[in-house]
């Protein structure tokens, strides 16, 4: 219960500040993103002696369970949604004095929905019913709609309606699968249970094929939430519509939770179901593949780093497909960083260049050096480059195909990879070199790069001494 | 026949009228007659089994879904006034026969599962839950009128709920009245977006929402 008060407390009260105070400021702004990073330190003061202590999950109230990994799912989030709320101060400052279509009060509605949003990500984490996950999965699309919503624009009208529909009607699959699920556990004589820790132990009384159907719908409804291939339509558009920090919080905390879902459902599902890993696998290296031609021909700064995300929940796909978990968290880990970093630091180009088109974007480095060096080595982090988390994340994960004989899946993965590695870095090049143009606007550098910096810096620690570490300590 | 499988199969024909029918507030009549009749179904199913929770559903379904749904989408499409929607890809009627076809399969369907789930009798209410799913799948698909998505997306919950309620001893009362709430906080979002769609693109039509594309 102390865990559940230690992980809402905080974001609560902020929301009912926000309300409750009669005129909504930039000091308000500051105060939550205060109140974000305590939050943060809360959260490594109560989870962290979970985290190295207890072995056992801990179940909380019934159908609550907080594991490891979803401990480090939970900080991981808190600690991007802290870094995206302190950065959008610095965007929305200049946003607002740019152009005067945005007011305090969208300001402020996008503050509330945002913390929301951030509490209904972390109650993904630990939830061990799977009724409650698409409750909360569900939840999560509704709010991040208004985040999508945010410039009330023609284009983020139509991106936001594609995602409020495509998504729903996906998660809707999801939730015949989990009523399959159900009815599988009911079947041969024990009362039916949507507890994931009831369900892995009961597995030889669930019906195989009412289950494998159901595990399907699921995988499919929750895959169209975290992009898989032919379902990723409105990941691209909801990406590049999104103000900045959104779409850095779309890309970096919620495909996790998707993805999780898809993890605690596999997690039952390997257990009676033989042929399930290498399907997982397969999904996971066709996306892989479709997102790194995607990457090829691309226009807008922000769609590149959307199908870049697609690529990624690939590799993630297939780490949950070979289970295991701490695998997913470490690609999860070093994506969700670098990520977030690159979203922000497209957000800043384009308040310089005033347009979202790669055309438009060109001689970053005589312009603004620190931020195209900064773009640079992010981009160089997230298409594997050795001294970054990355490459240590995608190597392991190559291997372990190799070790457990995907041959087919291995070379796809390989091939794919590369593909991305020179499509990125040929349009980042044409981003950083050549002339700027006339119209470009001067920002103040240290604010704005302060955070992608931090981030950026800890995916390289990641790629240093964490990731061996990790590995070898938690497997 | 019992009761059960009469009231969620006519359920199910009023959901293949609607594939029938361009008049939009028609569509959402017969939404509403179609939601009506799950409702029914279940509530009469919960007596049978004297199964408390799924007494319950059942009315907060006919409160929710069957009145309060119906109505405020009526207020959406009085105040964007708009009238009919042409069915996309092929005419009407042929969407209509799809459905009754797609009917047909759905009792296919059910005896093919029934073959494998001995213990379950109710073969028409899962036959009714299939066919909702496919009937609003279809009516999704078909349709060009954001309304018309609203309401295919409600038809193929319904038949979630159907099949839930028919294959499972019904879901847990709190789930469901979870799902019901977050389908309900979707629904006045999609009403929100409907508006501001048609002011600023001064239509409705979402096959023509198309200016986010590869370049």
């Amino acid at each position: 219960m102390s865990i559940i008060l230690s992980l809402c407390l905080i974001p609560l009260l902020s929301i009912f500040l926000i309300q409750i105070l009669p005129r909504y400021t930039w000091g308000t702004l500051k105060v939550t993103v205060l109140l974000i990073w305590l939050e943060f330190i809360v959260q490594v003061l109560t989870l962290y002696p979970l985290l190295v202590n207890k072995i056992a999950p801990i179940p909380v109230i019934d159908g609550f369970m907080v594991d490891k990994i979803a401990i480090l799912f939970i900080l991981l989030t808190t600690l991007i949604m802290a870094a995206c709320f302190s950065h959008s101060y610095w965007f929305f400052s200049h946003e607002f004095k740019k152009n005067n279509s945005i007011s305090l009060s969208q300001l402020r509605i996008f503050n509330v929905i945002s913390i929301m949003f951030y509490l209904s990500m972390i109650f993904v984490y630990c939830l061990d019913n799977l009724g409650y996950l698409w409750i909360d999965i569900e939840l999560t699309t509704i709010l991040s709609a208004g985040l999508v919503y945010f410039n009330r624009t023609k284009h983020a009208l139509e991106a936001t309606w594609k995602y409020f529909v495509i998504c729903s009607v996906g998660i809707a699959f999801a939730l015949l699968g989990t009523t399959l699920i159900y009815a599988s556990s009911q079947l041969h004589g024990c009362h039916g249970s949507l507890n994931v820790s009831y369900l892995i132990n009961q597995t030889q009384h669930l019906d195989l094929n009412l289950f494998k159907f159901g595990f399907i719908f699921c995988l499919l409804g929750y895959g169209t939430k975290a992009g898989i291939f032919p379902l990723h339509s409105w990941l691209p558009d909801a990406h590049s519509e999104a103000p900045a920090p959104a779409s850095a919080m779309l890309s970096a905390c919620l495909l996790n939770c998707a993805l999780f879902a898809i993890l605690r459902l596999n997690s039952i599902a390997c257990l009676i179901i033989a042929n399930m890993a290498s399907l997982i696998i397969w999904i996971g290296c066709i996306t892989i593949l479709a997102a790194s031609l995607f990457l090829l021909r691309q226009y807008g700064i922000k769609r590149l780093w959307a199908y870049s995300s697609i690529e990624n929940v690939g590799l993630m796909l297939v780490s949950i497909g070979l289970n295991q978990p701490w695998l997913f968290f470490l690609l999860a880990f070093n994506h969700s960083l670098v990520k977030s970093a690159l979203f922000l630091l497209s957000g800043n180009i384009m308040q310089i260049t005033n347009s979202k088109e790669l055309k438009d974007i060109s001689g970053l480095i005589e312009f603004s050096p620190v931020m195209a060096i900064l773009l640079v080595l992010s981009s160089l982090a997230i298409t594997g480059t050795p001294p970054f988390g990355n490459f240590m994340a995608e190597i392991i994960l190559l291997s372990q195909l190799l070790n457990l004989n995907f041959i087919y899946p291995f070379i796809l993965i390989a091939i794919a990879l590369t593909i991305s590695f020179i499509a990125v870095l040929t349009h980042v090049g044409k981003i950083t070199v050549g002339k700027p143009k006339i119209n470009y606007i001067q920002l103040n550098n240290f604010n704005y790069s302060l955070i992608p910096v931090l981030l950026v810096f800890l995916s390289l620690i990641a790629g240093f001494f964490f990731t061996n570490k990790l590995f070898i300590g938690m497997n | 026949m019992n009761i059960i499988d009469f009231f969620s199969l006519t359920g199910s024909c009023f959901a293949i009228l609607m594939l029938g029918s361009v008049s939009i507030r028609l569509n959402l009549w017969l939404y509403a007659i179609q939601t009506f009749f799950m409702a029914l179904s279940t509530l009469s199913e919960s007596f049978k089994f004297s199964n408390s929770e799924l007494a319950i559903i059942s009315l907060v379904i006919i409160i929710i879904k069957a009145f309060f749904i119906p109505i405020f989408l009526n207020f959406v499409i009085e105040k964007i006034k708009v009238k009919s929607d042409s069915g996309l890809i092929f005419p009407v009627p042929i969407g209509m026969h799809l459905g009754i076809l797609f009917l047909g399969f759905s009792n296919l369907f059910t005896l093919e599962i029934l073959k494998s789930l001995p213990e379950i009798h109710h073969s028409g209410n899962i036959t009714a839950g299939i066919s909702l799913l496919f009937t609003g799948m279809l009516f999704m698909l078909l349709r060009k009128i954001a309304v018309s998505q609203i309401i295919g997306f409600l038809t193929l919950e319904n038949g979630i709920f159907l099949l839930g309620v028919s294959i499972t001893h019904s879901m847990p009362l709190i789930i469901d009245l979870g799902v019901m709430l977050d389908i309900l906080v979707a629904i006045m979002i999609c009403g929100l977006f409907i508006f501001k769609i048609s002011s600023s693109f001064e239509h409705i039509d979402v096959t023509q929402l198309n200016e986010l594309t590869e370049s």
